[in-house]
């Protein structure tokens, strides 16, 4: 992939006088669903909003898909941001503020108007549309953000904690909108506390801490490269104490615990790759294995390891 | 490329004017500018009442009168030869007063007022024991004091303080006013470059405050003649130039906004609290007369004031420093006044779309 293909950070900073944002970021984020993980202040934002250019950096370069981010005329083609700043303009109902965002891109009345309806029904807020937008509720201007921020088809859609102040009903459609955005090739970067939503939809996740990035990539390669932690699997099958002998002698465990209900174990290894091969000569001697989980091969798990357990939702 | 510009100019044009002209905010600049039209509508409604008083005299009176006629009535006339001239007074007060004369006796002086009217300008003919002591011609309309005083109005109340501080009110809020309501990433987030947004936003200022500023100089000349009969009206806007100053008027008010919007944009970017940019710019505006010929080029009165139609004359006891407040020395040519304006104004354009450019939205620091 070419660097007009990705998203770019090179070397990137930013303070905020003496404080810090972030520091020396590089990141190279391809299509799909890329997830911004990291407690408050950590940089999650402030990484955001570098990349639409709503602030410079202090050091550094970035490019959106081979777009700079000081040319908001090309960037904003290619872009759609949904901000966590609640204000939107006053006195504009749910309608206007969509079709007002479609005109400002030089588009002809009609077509915004088509488009911004079918913004509005994506994020299934048809019946409010003619509502002054002052009048709605959290989880309403988050969606009626979302719905500015995807109306004009960006390649890119950033989202900063999109699903604060949805209902669960309504985190699910966004989550499935998310996932048709990102099977149509775009790029959708998601910030978010709740890390558990983040392992469901993410396919790549960027973990951050007091403005570094500490990890980045598939959550499964985050995690192998985590090595003072041992992998943790959990295995289900008959007959726990058995697979438990047979697995102490034959590899090198840390720790094996068998399983409340009697019908599975768990086991600590520093050398997953060894136990499966193991596991597959101990299944032929009769002991019947229904399941076999890696069980912190998740974004929680993850975060924990490298971040500690700093204001996170489960 | 020009043809989306001209597209988003105006979509940035339409949010802005809604916003602009019902902001419960932007409330006061409609009284600002209403405040002289209502200055000028009393001043009509008193002349009408005047005139009316007068007709009424001037029908109650022995005979039909004309300016000319009170023209020729002095002090030391008979109140016979008054009589004789004017006709028995339609309006007659009188009173007696006791004085002591040259040996100390006290006697009786007989006190009388006449009120002549032609039906427009009245006459008060004051007598003692008979003979006239002193006159007193009071005119009804006088068009060429009435012209200074609207001048005075226009360049002293109104371009100096209504248009100026509305402009404030307008212009300074149309970057300012979005960061503190936290609402700019709304523009910063659309493809749209930001020294187009700039001119979209600048022009939607500009349409406002011309529409408001406009609206109120045009019905400040409608309240201005509405008491003037029509005849008088035709001489004044027809024989008198009074239709050139009024169109003159308008003329300036324009540019008063061009000039005072560029000011604020500019100050609305570069500042976070208006009240210095926009003292210093007062001071600046009102130091103007006193400053070397170069930097009172760099000032919007400056040449608004030479486009003013009518010129106000000094006061003759007036100090020279004041006096230069009132009036140019060195006028210049409406051309290159215009042109001097609209340079000032540019280079105010100029420096907003270089800041706006460097804008970042970070609304925790502000």
């Amino acid at each position: 992939m070419s660097t007009k293909d990705r998203i770019i950070f090179e070397d990137v900073s930013k303070f905020y006088g003496e404080i810090l944002g972030v520091n020396r970021v590089n990141l190279s984020i391809p299509p799909g669903i890329t997830s911004l993980v990291g407690p408050n202040g950590s940089g999650k934002t402030t990484l955001m909003n570098l990349m639409t250019g709503l602030i410079r950096p202090t050091q550094g370069r970035i490019e959106v898909l081979g777009c700079r981010t000081n040319d908001p005329e090309t960037l904003f083609k290619l872009v759609g941001y949904s901000t966590q700043f609640d204000a939107l303009p006053k006195g504009l109902t749910g309608f206007q503020f969509v079709n007002s965002y479609l005109r400002l891109t030089g588009m002809d009345s009609r077509k915004a108007e088509q488009m911004a309806m079918q913004a509005i029904e994506r994020v299934g807020l048809t019946d409010s549309a003619s509502r002054n937008i002052n009048g709605y509720s959290k989880g309403m201007r988050q969606r009626i953000r979302l719905a500015q921020a995807l109306a004009h088809n960006p390649q890119v859609l950033i989202l900063d904690e999109p699903l604060n102040g949805l209902d669960p009903l309504a985190r699910s459609e966004m989550i499935a909108l998310f996932r048709w955005a990102a099977e149509q090739g775009s790029y959708v970067l998601i910030s978010s506390h709740i890390l558990h939503e983040v392992d469901v939809i993410s396919d790549q996740v960027v973990l951050m801490s007091n403005g570094y990035v500490v990890a980045e990539g598939a959550i499964h390669a985050v995690r192998s490269e985590i090595r003072e932690h041992p992998t943790q699997i959990l295995v289900r099958c008959d007959r726990p104490r058995e697979l438990a002998a047979k697995v102490m002698g034959s590899i090198d465990t840390i720790e094996i615990s068998i399983h409340k209900d009697e019908h599975g174990l768990l086991l600590k290894t520093r050398n997953a790759d060894d136990f499966y091969l193991a596991l597959n000569k101990i299944a032929l001697n009769g002991i019947e294995i229904e399941s076999v989980a890696p069980a912190d091969d998740d974004v929680l798990s993850v975060y924990e390891y490298l971040i500690g357990n700093e204001e996170v939702a489960r | 490329m020009m043809q989306l510009w001209q597209a988003q100019v105006k979509a940035v044009i339409r949010l802005e004017l809604r916003k602009t002209f019902f902001a419960r905010r932007g409330l006061w600049i409609y009284f600002l500018a209403l405040l002289p039209v209502l200055l000028f509508v009393g001043y009509s409604i008193t002349n009408s009442l005047q005139l009316r008083q007068s007709s009424g005299i001037a029908r109650r009176g022995e005979k039909p009168l004309a300016y000319q006629d009170l023209l020729a009535v002095h002090s030391g006339m008979t109140k016979d030869e008054v009589i004789a001239a004017l006709g028995r007074p339609p309006v007659v007060f009188h009173w007696d007063d006791r004085r002591d004369d040259e040996s100390g006796k006290a006697t009786s002086v007989k006190h009388e007022e006449y009120r002549y009217s032609d039906g427009v300008n009245d006459l008060y003919v004051s007598l003692e024991d008979g003979k006239v002591e002193n006159t007193n011609l009071q005119e009804g309309y006088n068009l060429g004091r009435d012209s200074i005083m609207f001048a005075g109005v226009f360049q002293f109340f109104f371009l100096r303080l209504a248009v100026f501080f509305g402009c404030l009110g307008i212009f300074m809020n149309l970057f300012r006013g979005e960061i503190l309501d936290r609402s700019l990433h709304f523009y910063f987030l659309s493809p749209i470059r930001r020294d187009v947004l700039m001119v979209g936003k600048f022009l939607a200022g500009l349409v406002a405050t011309c529409v408001i500023f406009v609206t109120s100089e045009l019905l400040q000349n409608v309240a201005f003649l509405w008491h003037l009969s029509p005849a008088v009206r035709d001489l004044y806007l027809y024989r008198n130039h009074g239709l050139e100053h009024a169109l003159a008027y308008l003329g300036v008010t324009m540019l008063a906004c061009v000039g005072y919007g560029a000011f604020f944009l500019v100050a609305g970017m570069l500042f976070k609290n208006p009240i210095l940019p926009t003292a210093a710019i007062l001071i600046w505006e009102g130091i103007n007369p006193f400053l070397p010929a170069l930097l009172k080029q760099f000032s919007v009165i400056y040449y608004l004031k030479a486009l003013c139609p009518v010129n106000i004359p000094t006061p003759p006891a007036m100090s020279p420093v004041m006096a230069l407040l009132i009036s140019n020395p060195n006028p210049i040519s409406p051309i290159i006044a215009i042109c001097g304006l609209l340079v000032v104004a540019a280079i105010g354009l100029y420096g907003s779309s270089l800041q706006v450019r460097r804008m970042e939205i970070n609304y925790t620091t502000e």
